[in-house]
């Protein structure tokens, strides 16, 4: 394909097939935000630092405001505004736990803290709290002091881990180790 | 906050991202190749870069994106990684993060490697969770920024890097059609190898070409168990104030004698030391003067100490620094000497995690 200013993107966001035709400089954040109007991922420092405008792309945490548009062609997005169970409107286990541990003050972050914390328990199902912390370095906090929101994350962990074992893959990956080490160590 | 205007290209193929570069300069166009973009756009959005052209490769399968491969070089066993591979796909690596490791038939036992700490130390520490998800291995190596965390490791692991070209284009180096494919018709593509101390020049500044493509990183993966990374990072930017890297390999195997006494060499002494150095000076380096400290020496803790305070000079006897780097958040002293606690931090590390017999 010949290079060009305006490219066509077509993708998957929050299961739903959108295209659009956008200048090439555009950054995924802001074509989620002006483009679909799903304007919960948020811009916050612009400099890849803060993590307030983090989304899943093909189900990896990312910056959206360091991702261009026509880099997420062809692929899946997940914003916060897809988190949320689409039959009944309940709440990710993750969201549900930031209203619980009140895991918020003015509430900027919180989009992009809650797509991060998804990412670490799908990562880390059961994580420390030392873990919590570690993952969250690409998140800032300007109010709370992090307190509520590492509680947050430790009780959407064991809430996770109440409903359903952790994701198939993991799953899986670890059932099919363990006999493979229990071997080499008995 | 967004980029400059400029063109974008979507390659397929390594050959269609060579002609979208030749395009490019047969057009006077400045043109930048974009995998991850972590650290392209954000000096896109400050305008500190503004291309033309902007080529992405993330989707070339040339460039084995999260793929390795081992191989025997110079009797050691190495690992080739796919330029595109992402932090994030790296850490997962079970030859690099000493997890379980299936061979692709049946006929490989599943088994545990080694792993590298240094590998795992500085993929714990570099960035964020969610840059180290897009941020690729042969980007920042491309990258040249002298505060990058990874090349300091990828240099004491004696990384060679494999960069494609259009064929008889750098005929110095050249080495034959690449990719090879059988049965299939002679590929227009060259390659070089260049060793990642050689390509490393300065401020943003490698010996990569216009026209050129980094697509493999080949790196030592036997007998690194001994290694480590520390870093004292910029509490915001989390980019490394100092960085060191250390790997470290023992004596090791026997000799037997014509009378057929048997000497045992692995008497605990070092056979061979690397250390790199990052976020100090121009661009990462090996700190030759104090690994020349450590070469065939017991690791004491005075020998080790020693070492650590030759860690910033240009070369052994000599009484030159290397070129030091200061700025508004450290000056080129406070560097030097975080270097060298950081490389006493490393070396006592990489010797906790034992080694001695491999």
């Amino acid at each position: 394909m010949p290079a060009a200013r305006e490219v066509p993107v077509q993708l998957t966001v929050n299961g739903a097939p959108r295209a659009a035709t956008v200048p090439a400089r555009t950054l995924l954040v802001h074509f989620l935000r002006d483009h679909l109007g799903l304007t919960g991922t948020h811009v916050g420092c612009d400099t890849t630092q803060c993590g307030a405008c983090t989304v899943a792309l093909d189900g990896v945490a990312v910056k959206s405001c360091t991702v261009l548009a026509a880099q997420a062609d062809g692929h899946e997005v997940t914003t916060i505004e897809g988190l949320a169970s689409q039959a009944d409107g309940s709440l990710h286990p993750v969201q549900q736990a930031f209203q619980d541990e009140h895991g918020l003050q003015c509430g900027y972050c919180t989009p992009g803290m809650v797509m991060a914390i998804r990412q670490l328990i799908e990562d880390h199902p059961d994580p420390t709290e030392e873990q919590v912390r570690h993952a969250l370095d690409g998140n800032i906090c300007r109010c709370t002091g992090y307190q509520n929101i590492v509680a947050a994350a430790l009780r959407a962990a064991s809430a996770t881990a109440l409903r359903a074992p952790a994701s198939p893959t993991a799953a899986a990956l670890r059932a099919a180790a363990s006999p493979t080490a229990a071997e080499r160590e008995g | 906050m967004f980029p400059a205007d400029f063109a974008y290209a979507r390659a397929r193929t390594l050959d269609e991202a060579l002609d979208l570069l030749d395009e490019a300069h047969a057009e006077d166009k400045e043109a930048k190749l974009i995998a991850g973009g972590q650290s392209l756009l954000p000096m896109m959005k400050l305008r500190l870069a503004a291309p033309e052209v902007l080529i992405d490769i993330a989707g070339l399968p040339d460039l084995g994106g999260g793929g390795w491969m081992g191989s025997v070089a110079g009797g050691h066993l190495s690992a080739t990684l796919g330029a595109l591979s992402t932090y994030r796909q790296l850490s997962r690596n079970s030859l690099l993060n000493g997890g379980l490791i299936r061979g692709r038939d049946e006929n490989v036992a599943p088994h545990r490697g080694e792993g590298i700490p240094a590998v795992t130390d500085v993929l714990a520490v570099l960035a964020d969770p969610q840059v180290r998800a897009r941020g690729t291995i042969g980007g920042t190596v491309a990258h040249g920024d002298p505060a990058s965390d990874l090349p300091a490791v990828l240099l004491a692991l004696d990384a060679e890097l494999t960069i494609a070209s259009r064929k008889g284009r750098h005929p110095e180096t050249h080495l034959g059609p690449y990719p090879r494919r059988a049965g299939k018709e002679p590929s227009t593509i060259g390659k070089r190898e260049i060793t990642l101390d050689d390509f490393l020049q300065g401020i943003y500044t490698t010996d990569l070409a216009e026209d050129e493509i980094i697509t493999h990183i080949r790196i030592t993966t036997q007998g690194a168990r001994a290694s480590a990374y520390e870093k004292f990072p910029h509490p915001a930017s989390h980019l490394p104030l100092a960085g060191v890297a250390v790997v470290l390999t023992y004596k090791s195997g026997r000799l037997t004698d014509e009378n057929g006494r048997v000497t045992d060499l692995a008497d605990g002494s070092i056979a061979q030391a690397a250390i790199a150095v990052t976020g100090i000076s121009p661009r990462p380096y090996r700190a030759r003067a104090a690994e020349a400290l450590l070469n065939g020496a017991f690791p004491t803790p005075e020998t080790l100490a020693a070492a650590a305070a030759q860690v910033t000079m240009a070369s052994t006897g000599s009484s030159d620094r290397v070129s030091l780097l200061g700025d508004q958040h450290a000056s080129a002293d406070y560097r030097a000497h975080l270097a060298e606690v950081l490389t006493r931090r490393a070396l006592a590390k990489a010797i906790a995690r034992g080694g001695r017999n491999s």
